[in-house]
C-alpha cells in the first residue's frame, strides 16, 4: 500500500460532516468540511467533478451514494484505485446493516457507524470489509447482546470470508447467471461498440464449511478434456473471481472450486468482446412538419428466437425539451411522456422474439423560439430489457457440486437472464 | 468524531444549545456511576448515546469527562466502545483528563474477553498524548504476545501509532524487532500484513537517521522475505494483497528465471475481482520486466484484457482510476490499445470525468489505421453532448491532427466544425486551425477560404479571436477582406477587453501592412495610436516598439515582425521524460491520477515508504534548486494547451530566436532540477555536501554569464596518456543538458574488488576517492546494495568533458558504467582511466 488514509468522512448532500473517523490526526474535519462544501457548491453538477481532488496538501477521494458522500482524505501518495474501491465496499457494508445508506439511516445508527468505522480501517489501512464477518462482532441491535463477544473465527482463520458453525435447516444455493449487453449504435445504424459483461451471482444458505465445485461449458476446459465441443462450448475473455475461488487451481485445470461466503456475492465476472447482434433494434424517424409540429415514428424489432421473450422493455426516446401536447399511439405497450427527462418512455411488458412493434407520436412545438436557442443535447435512444432463460454468450452451468463433511444434500437452483446494460442507439 | 472546536457551527433551533443539557447529563451520569442496580446498563447506554450524539453534532461535551470515565466500569461492550470513542475524541485537548482514563484502559487491556483487550489497546494507542507514552509500552508488549490474533492485529498498529507519538520510545523498546519476528512467524495473515505495513513505515522514516534502519528496510525486499510473502499470497485479505504486491514490485530478482517464476505465481492475481489487486499485480509485472524488452511487450499484451474489463465494469470512480493508469501506459506503449479504441468511446450518461479521460485515451491511441473511426466518433461528441465535452472533443481532433502524417480527412472535419455555426465549436475550431496551419502551411488555401467566411462578430472568446486575428495577419495576402476586417476590429479597440487579443491585433495589422500597405495604412495608424494610449503595459510597449521600428526603417521592421517562418514540426512536449519515469515508478498511486510525481503534492513527512533514492533523476545535485519555485514552473509545464500564450509571440522574435527559444532555457533549467528536488531533500540529510560544491556553484554562475576564462584550446596532438583537469567544474544544469544531448559513447560492465565493496558503505567514500583521481561527482544516490553516481571529468588541456553514469551493486560486486563524451575518440582512454581509478578504491 502506497500510503494511508488520514480520515474517513460521511457527509450530507451539502458537504457537511455527518460523522467522521480520524485515523492519523493530520486532517481535521473543519478543514475537510470547509474545502468540500465549497467544492460542491462551485459546480452545478457535482457528478461531473473528478472523484479525486487535491487541496493544500490533502487529497480527497469521494463517492456519492443517495444523499450521502463518502470521502477519504489523505496526505500521502496513496493508492487511489484501492481507496475508491474501499469506499464502495463501505457502502456495501452500510447497506448490509441499514438496508439503505442515506443520511437518515446514518443519523439513526451513529453508534454502529462509529463501531464499523473503527473496525473497517485501522490507522488508515483497510482491515475487514466483509459485512458478514463484521456483523459477527458488531450487532445492529446492541440491546440483544447477552453473550460476551468473541472475535469471530473468521477474523483469525485462513478462510477470512466465512465463519465456522453456520447452520441452516434447509441447505440451498441460488446461482443467477446475469449477462448485460452493452451496445452503441451510431446514427448510420452501424454498431460501433458491443460487448457483454457477465456475472455469476450466488446466494448461499449452506451449513458448515462446504466445498463447492462449479462446471461450466468452458471451451478451454472441454478441449483440454478431449471432448469435442459441438458449438456449445464458449470462450470467455478475462474472467475475474471472488476471492474465495482457488485461482491457482483454475489456472491449472480450469476447475472452479471454492468455499463460498455466507449469503450473496458475485462468484465470477467475465467479458465477451465478440460482436453481438442487437437483441432489440430500434429505428426512429423524426419529422418536423412545420415549425410547430414534430412527428416521431419508431419501429422496435426483437432479434432473438421465438421461444424467448423479453420482459419489462423500456425504450426511452429523446424529444425536444420544448415539446408539448404529446399524442401517442402504439401497436403494443404504453407510452408516457416524461418531460423531466425530455423523453418519451415506451414500455412493453412482454416482447416475444421476432416481432416488430410501432409507435407514432406527435408533439407541438412553440411557434416562437427563444432568440438564442439553448444548444441541443442530442441524447441517444436508450433501451432497457430483461430476457429470462437466455444468455447471449451461451454459457451453461453443467454442474454445481456441494460437498460438506456432514454429508447433507444441498439444492442448487440455477437461473439465466440477459439484460440491457449501456444500450444506446444514436438518433439520425 | 467532531472535535469540540466545531461548536461555532450555526445550530438550528431544534438542536440542543448545549449547556443546560450537558449539565443535566453530568448529574444523571454521576447518579448512575456508582449504581449496581439491575438495568443500570440500559440507562447508561441511553445517556452515553446522548453524549456521543452531542459530540457528533459538534457540541462540546468534554465537561462530562470524569463522569464518563467513572461510568466506564462495566462489562457491557457497547458501553465500553462508546466510552472509548468519547475518550479518544477528547483526550488530545484535555491531556490531564486523559491521564484519568489510562487506569481503566490499562485494566481493560487485561480483560478476559479478547474483544475488549483489543479495543482497549486500540483506544490506548490512539490517545496521541506524548506524556502518556510510558503507559503504552507495557500493554503493547503484552498485546503483541496475546494468544488471540485480533489483539495482536491491533497491537501491531499500536506500535506504529506509538512510533508516531514517540519514535525514540518505540525504537528503544525494540518493538520493530518484535514486529519483524511476528511478521515472519505469526500464523495469522492479518497480523503478518499489518506487521509489514508498520515496518515499512517505521523503517522508511528511520532510514534517514540510521544505517541499521535502512538496512532493515532493504531486508524487507530481500529474497527470503519476498518469497515468504509470495508463497502465502492466497491467505491474505484483498487489501493486504495490495500491500504485499506493492512490496514485491520493489524486488530486484537476480535472474530471468526468477522473474518468470514470480510472474507465473502471480498470474492468477490478474483475475482477482478487486481492481486494486489487479492494478498492483500489473505494477509488479511491469517493473519486473523493465529490463527485458520482449517480455515487457508481452506483459502489455497480457494486462490489456483485465484493464479493459476494469474500465467497463465497476463504478465510474474505478473507471476513472484505471483510465488514468491506461493513459500512462499508452504514453509508454502507444500501440497496445490501438486496436481497442472502441472501448474508449463515451457512453451518454457517463460522468464527465470519465469522458474526459476517454477522450485523452482516444487521442493517445490514434494512429494511421484507426484515425478515421476515432475522428468520426469525436465529431459525434462535438455535436451531441454537453458543451465542455464537445470542446474537449474538438481539441482532441486537433491534437490527433497534429500528431498524424496524413491529415486530409481531419482538416475537412475541422473545417466542417467552422461551418456548424455554434459559437463554442467555432471558437475551438479556430484555435485548432491556427495550430494546424503552423504545422502544415500547405493547407492554408483550403483553410483560409473557410476562415475568411467567418464573421469576426461571431467570435467572442479571446483565444479564438486571437487565433482568427493571427490568421488574418499571416494570410492577409490571400484573404481579400483582411485589412478591412482588421480595421473594423481596431475601431472597436476600446471594447476589446482581452490584452491578448489587442496584442495580436497590433502584430496582425503590422503584418498586413507589409503586404498591403495602401489598404492598411490608416488601420495601422489607428492601431498604433490606440496601442500607445492603452492601459495595459505590454500592449503599450509593443505599440511603442513597433512605432519606433517603423520610424527607424520599414524593411528592418518587416524582417523583425514578419520574418519568413518555418513550419513547426513538433510542438513542445509538456513533460520531461524524467518526470514521466518518476510517475511510472509510482504506478498505482495518486501520482498517476495527478500526472505528477508524489513529491510535488505531498509533504516530506508524508512520503510513503520506499521512495528510493537510487532511481533515475533521483539525484542529489549540489546546486541550490529553489524548491518553492519548482511547483509554479511545473504548472506551466503541465499546461497541455496547444495554444501559444501571449508570451510566445514567435513573430516578434528574429529568425535567430526561432520558435520557442524564448521559453526553452527556462523550461530546460526547471524540469531537470525539479525532478531531482525530492531527492535532494531526502538525501541532503545523509549526504554531507561535497566540499568541492561551493566552488562549483560559483563557477557555474560565471559559466552562465559567459565569463569562463576559456583556456585557449590547444591544438597540440593528443598525449598518449589522457590527463584530466583536477580542478574541473561543471554545473548540474549543463551536465543534465549535455547528458541528454550527447549520445552514448561507451557502456561497460566490470567487477569491483572485494575491498572496494567493503569500503563502499556510503556514496561519500567513493566520491572522495574518485576526486583524488580528478573525477568529480555531480550527483549520487542509493543505499546499499545499489548505488548510483554521476561523475564528470575534463581534459587537462581543453574544455572537453566526459560524463559518466555509474551504477554499483555491492551485493554482486558489479559496476556498470555509461560514458558520454564531447570528444568520442578518447572515451575508451577515459574509460580505462576511470576503471583503474575505481579499482584502487578501498586499497588505500
Amino acid at each position: 500500500m502506497a500510503g494511508a488514509a488520514s480520515a474517513l468522512f460521511l457527509l450530507d448532500i451539502k458537504g457537511r460532516v455527518l460523522i467522521w473517523r480520524d485515523y492519523r490526526g493530520d486532517v481535521s474535519s473543519v478543514q475537510a468540511e470547509r474545502f468540500f462544501t465549497k467544492f460542491i457548491e462551485k459546480e452545478d453538477d457535482p457528478k461531473s467533478q473528478d472523484p479525486v481532488v487535491y487541496d493544500s496538501g490533502v487529497t480527497y477521494m469521494f463517492i456519492q451514494h443517495n444523499n450521502v458522500y463518502l470521502m477519504a482524505a489523505s496526505r500521502q501518495n496513496c493508492n487511489a484505485a484501492s481507496l475508491l474501491l474501499f469506499l464502495h465496499r463501505l457502502v456495501d457494508v452500510f447497506k448490509y446493516y441499514f438496508e439503505e445508506l442515506e443520511e437518515e439511516s446514518l443519523r439513526d445508527n451513529f453508534v454502529v457507524v462509529y463501531e464499523l468505522l473503527d473496525e473497517i480501517m485501522d490507522f488508515g489501512f483497510p482491515q475487514f470489509t466483509e459485512a458478514k464477518i463484521l456483523s459477527e462482532f458488531i450487532k445492529t441491535d446492541a440491546y440483544k447482546m447477552e453473550v460476551t463477544q468473541r472475535p469471530p473465527m473468521a477474523v483469525t482463520n485462513a478462510v477470512s470470508w466465512r465463519s465456522e458453525g453456520i447452520q441452516y435447516k434447509k441447505n440451498e444455493v441460488f446461482l443467477d447467471v446475469v449477462e448485460s449487453v452493452n451496445i452503441l449504435v451510431n446514427s448510420n445504424g452501424q454498431i460501433i461498440r458491443s460487448d457483454v459483461v457477465g456475472a455469476l451471482k450466488m446466494r448461499t444458505y449452506l451449513s458448515g464449511m462446504p466445498e463447492c465445485k462449479l462446471g461450466l461449458n468452458d471451451k478451454v476446459l472441454l478441449e483440454a478434456q478431449g471432448r469435442t465441443s459441438k458449438g456449445k462450448a464458449i470462450d470467455l475473455d478475462d474472467i475475474k473471481f471472488h476471492q474465495c475461488v482457488r485461482l491457482a487451481r483454475f489456472e491449472n485445470d480450469r476447475t472452479i472450486s471454492f468455499i463460498p461466503p455466507d449469503g450473496a456475492f458475485d462468484l465470477m465476472t467475465y467479458r465477451l468482446s465478440t460482436q453481438v447482434k442487437p437483441l432489440i433494434w430500434v429505428e426512429a424517424q423524426v419529422e418536423k412538419h412545420s415549425r410547430s409540429r414534430i412527428e416521431i415514428t419508431v419501429k422496435a424489432r426483437s432479434q432473438y428466437k421465438d421461444r424467448s421473450t423479453a420482459t419489462n422493455v423500456e425504450i426511452e426516446l429523446p424529444v425536444p425539451s420544448d415539446a408539448t401536447n404529446p399524442n401517442v399511439r402504439t401497436s403494443m405497450g404504453s407510452a408516457a411522456y416524461a418531460p423531466e427527462n425530455d423523453a418519451l418512455v415506451w414500455k412493453i411488458k412482454s416482447f416475444p422474439g421476432n416481432k416488430e412493434y410501432m409507435l407514432r407520436a406527435e408533439f407541438s412545438l412553440p411557434s416562437i423560439t427563444a432568440e438564442e436557442p439553448a444548444p441541443e443535447r442530442k441524447a441517444p435512444i436508450r433501451v432497457k430489457f430483461e430476457i429470462p432463460y437466455f444468455t447471449v454468450s451461451g454459457i451453461q452451468v453443467r454442474y454445481l457440486k456441494i460437498i460438506e463433511k456432514s454429508g447433507y444434500h444441498a439444492l442448487p437452483w440455477v437461473r439465466y437472464i440477459t439484460k440491457a446494460g449501456e444500450y444506446e442507439l444514436r438518433l439520425m | 468524531m467532531a472535535p469540540p472546536a466545531q461548536s461555532q457551527r450555526t445550530q438550528s433551533p431544534s438542536q440542543p444549545s448545549g449547556k443546560g443539557e450537558v449539565s443535566d447529563l453530568k448529574t444523571q451520569l454521576r447518579q448512575l456511576a456508582g449504581s449496581r442496580a439491575p438495568g443500570v446498563d440500559d440507562s447508561k447506554r441511553e445517556l452515553f448515546k446522548k453524549v456521543i450524539s452531542y459530540m457528533t453534532i459538534g457540541i462540546d461535551v468534554s465537561s462530562v469527562f470524569g463522569e464518563m470515565v467513572m461510568c466506564s466500569v462495566t462489562p457491557d461492550i457497547v458501553l465500553k466502545k462508546m466510552c472509548y470513542l468519547y475518550v479518544g475524541n477528547y483526550a488530545k485537548v484535555n491531556p490531564d483528563l486523559a491521564l484519568l482514563t489510562i487506569n481503566f484502559l490499562q485494566r481493560d487491556c487485561k480483560d478476559q474477553d479478547p474483544m475488549i483487550r483489543g479495543l482497549a489497546l486500540r483506544s490506548l494507542c490512539s490517545l496521541r498524548v506524548a506524556n502518556l507514552v510510558e503507559y503504552l509500552v507495557g500493554p503493547l508488549g503484552l498485546g503483541l504476545k496475546d494468544s488471540n490474533s485480533y489483539v495482536r492485529t491491533v497491537a501491531v498498529f499500536g506500535v506504529l501509532k506509538l512510533y508516531h507519538i514517540s519514535a525514540s520510545t518505540c525504537i528503544d523498546e525494540e518493538f520493530p524487532v518484535t514486529l519483524k519476528h511476528l511478521m515472519l512467524n505469526d500464523p495469522d495473515a492479518q497480523v503478518v500484513a499489518n506487521c509489514l505495513t508498520a515496518l515499512q513505515e517505521i523503517w522508511s522514516a528511520e532510514a534517514s537517521n540510521s544505517e541499521d534502519a535502512s538496512r532493515e528496510r532493504e531486508a524487507l525486499i530481500s529474497k527470503p522475505v519476498i518469497y515468504y510473502f509470495l508463497n502465502r499470497m492466497r491467505v491474505f485479505s484483498e487489501w493486504a494483497q495490495c500491500t504485499v504486491l506493492e512490496l514485491v514490485s520493489k524486488y530486484v530478482p537476480s535472474d530471468n528465471n526468477e522473474i518468470f517464476d514470480i510472474m507465473n505465481l502471480l498470474e492468477d492475481r490478474l483475475q482477482h475481482a478487486n481492481g486494486a489487486v489487479v492494478l498492483a499485480t500489473i505494477k509488479v509485472f511491469l517493473h519486473l520486466t523493465l529490463s527485458m524488452n520482449d517480455v515487457h511487450q508481452q506483459v502489455y499484451e497480457r494486462i490489456k484484457a483485465p484493464l479493459l474489463t476494469l474500465v467497463s465494469s465497476g463504478s465510474p470512480e474505478q473507471s476513472y482510476a484505471v483510465l488514468s493508469h491506461l493513459h500512462l501506459l499508452v504514453m509508454r506503449a502507444p500501440f497496445i490499445f490501438a486496436s481497442d479504441y472502441k472501448h474508449f468511446y463515451c457512453q451518454y450518461n457517463e460522468p464527465s470525468y470519465v469522458k474526459k479521460l476517454k477522450l485523452e485515451m482516444l487521442t493517445a491511441v490514434a494512429n494511421e489505421s484507426n484515425t478515421y473511426e476515432i475522428v468520426t466518433e469525436l465529431c459525434e461528441y462535438a455535436a451531441n453532448v454537453d458543451i465542455p465535452i464537445a470542446r474537449e472533443s474538438i481539441r482532441a481532433v486537433g491534437k490527433i491532427a497534429l500528431q498524424q502524417y496524413d491529415v486530409n480527412a481531419i482538416v475537412d472535419r475541422l473545417l466542417q466544425f467552422l461551418e456548424m455555426e455554434k459559437d463554442y465549436v467555432t471558437a475551438e475550431a479556430l484555435v485548432l486551425v491556427k495550430d494546424l496551419l503552423r504545422k502544415y502551411p500547405q493547407w492554408s488555401q483550403d483553410c483560409i477560404a473557410v476562415v475568411g467566411s467567418i464573421s469576426s462578430n461571431n467570435v467572442q472568446e479571446p483565444k479564438a479571436k486571437a487565433a482568427l486575428i493571427w490568421m488574418l495577419g499571416e494570410y492577409s495576402q490571400e484573404m481579400h477582406d483582411a485589412p478591412y476586417i482588421l480595421e473594423s476590429l481596431i475601431e472597436n479597440w476600446d471594447e476589446e477587453h482581452s490584452a491578448e487579443v489587442r496584442l495580436h491585433l497590433l502584430t496582425a495589422v503590422m503584418k498586413c501592412f507589409f503586404k498591403r500597405a495602401p489598404e492598411t495604412q490608416k488601420a495601422l495608424g489607428d492601431a498604433l495610436s490606440a496601442g500607445l494610449a492603452d492601459f495595459h503595459q505590454d500592449v503599450h510597449d509593443r505599440a511603442l516598439f513597433y512605432y519606433r521600428l517603423l520610424q527607424y526603417n520599414v524593411s528592418v521592421a518587416e524582417s523583425v515582425v514578419n520574418p519568413p517562418k518555418q513550419a513547426v514540426s513538433v510542438f513542445a512536449d509538456t513533460q520531461s521524460s524524467e518526470i514521466k519515469d518518476r510517475i511510472f515508478d509510482e504506478f498505482n498511486s495518486l501520482s498517476v491520477v495527478y500526472q505528477k510525481p508524489s513529491y510535488m503534492f505531498t509533504d516530506k513527512e508524508h512520503r510513503g515508504p520506499f521512495e528510493f533514492s537510487d532511481e533515475l533523476g533521483n539525484l542529489s545535485i549540489g546546486a541550490e534548486a529553489a524548491e518553492n519555485v519548482a511547483p509554479s514552473l511545473m504548472v506551466e509545464a503541465n499546461d497541455k494547451d496547444l495554444l501559444l500564450s501571449t508570451s510566445e509571440e514567435e513573430e516578434i522574435k528574429g529568425p535567430a530566436y526561432n520558435g520557442s527559444a524564448y521559453s526553452a532555457p527556462l523550461y530546460d533549467a526547471s524540469s531537470p532540477s525539479v525532478s531531482s528536488l525530492s531527492t535532494q531533500s531526502e538525501l541532503a540529510i545523509s549526504n554531507p555536501i561535497l566540499s568541492g560544491n561551493a566552488s562549483q556553484s560559483s563557477f557555474a554562475i560565471d559559466d552562465l554569464l559567459g565569463l569562463v576564462p576559456a583556456s585557449a584550446p590547444a591544438p597540440a596532438p593528443l598525449p598518449p596518456q589522457l590527463k584530466l583537469n583536477s580542478k574541473a567544474a561543471l554545473d548540474p544544469g549543463t551536465f543534465q543538458q549535455k547528458w541528454r544531448q550527447l549520445s552514448l559513447a561507451l557502456s561497460q560492465d566490470f567487477t569491483i574488488s572485494p575491498q572496494g565493496v567493503a569500503a563502499l558503505t556510503t556514496p561519500q567514500t567513493l566520491l572522495r576517492h574518485m576526486q583524488g583521481h580528478s573525477i568529480h561527482c555531480i550527483a549520487s544516490g542509493g543505499q546499499s546494495p545499489n548505488f548510483k553516481f554521476f561523475f564528470f571529468a575534463q581534459k587537462a588541456e581543453e574544455p572537453s568533458n566526459y560524463l559518466v553514469e555509474c551504477i554499483i551493486n555491492t551485493s554482486s560486486a558489479k559496476a556498470q558504467i555509461k560514458i558520454k563524451a564531447d570528444d568520442q575518440t578518447t572515451s575508451q582512454a577515459f574509460s580505462d582511466l576511470f576503471q583503474s581509478a575505481l579499482s584502487k578504491f578501498g586499497l588505500s
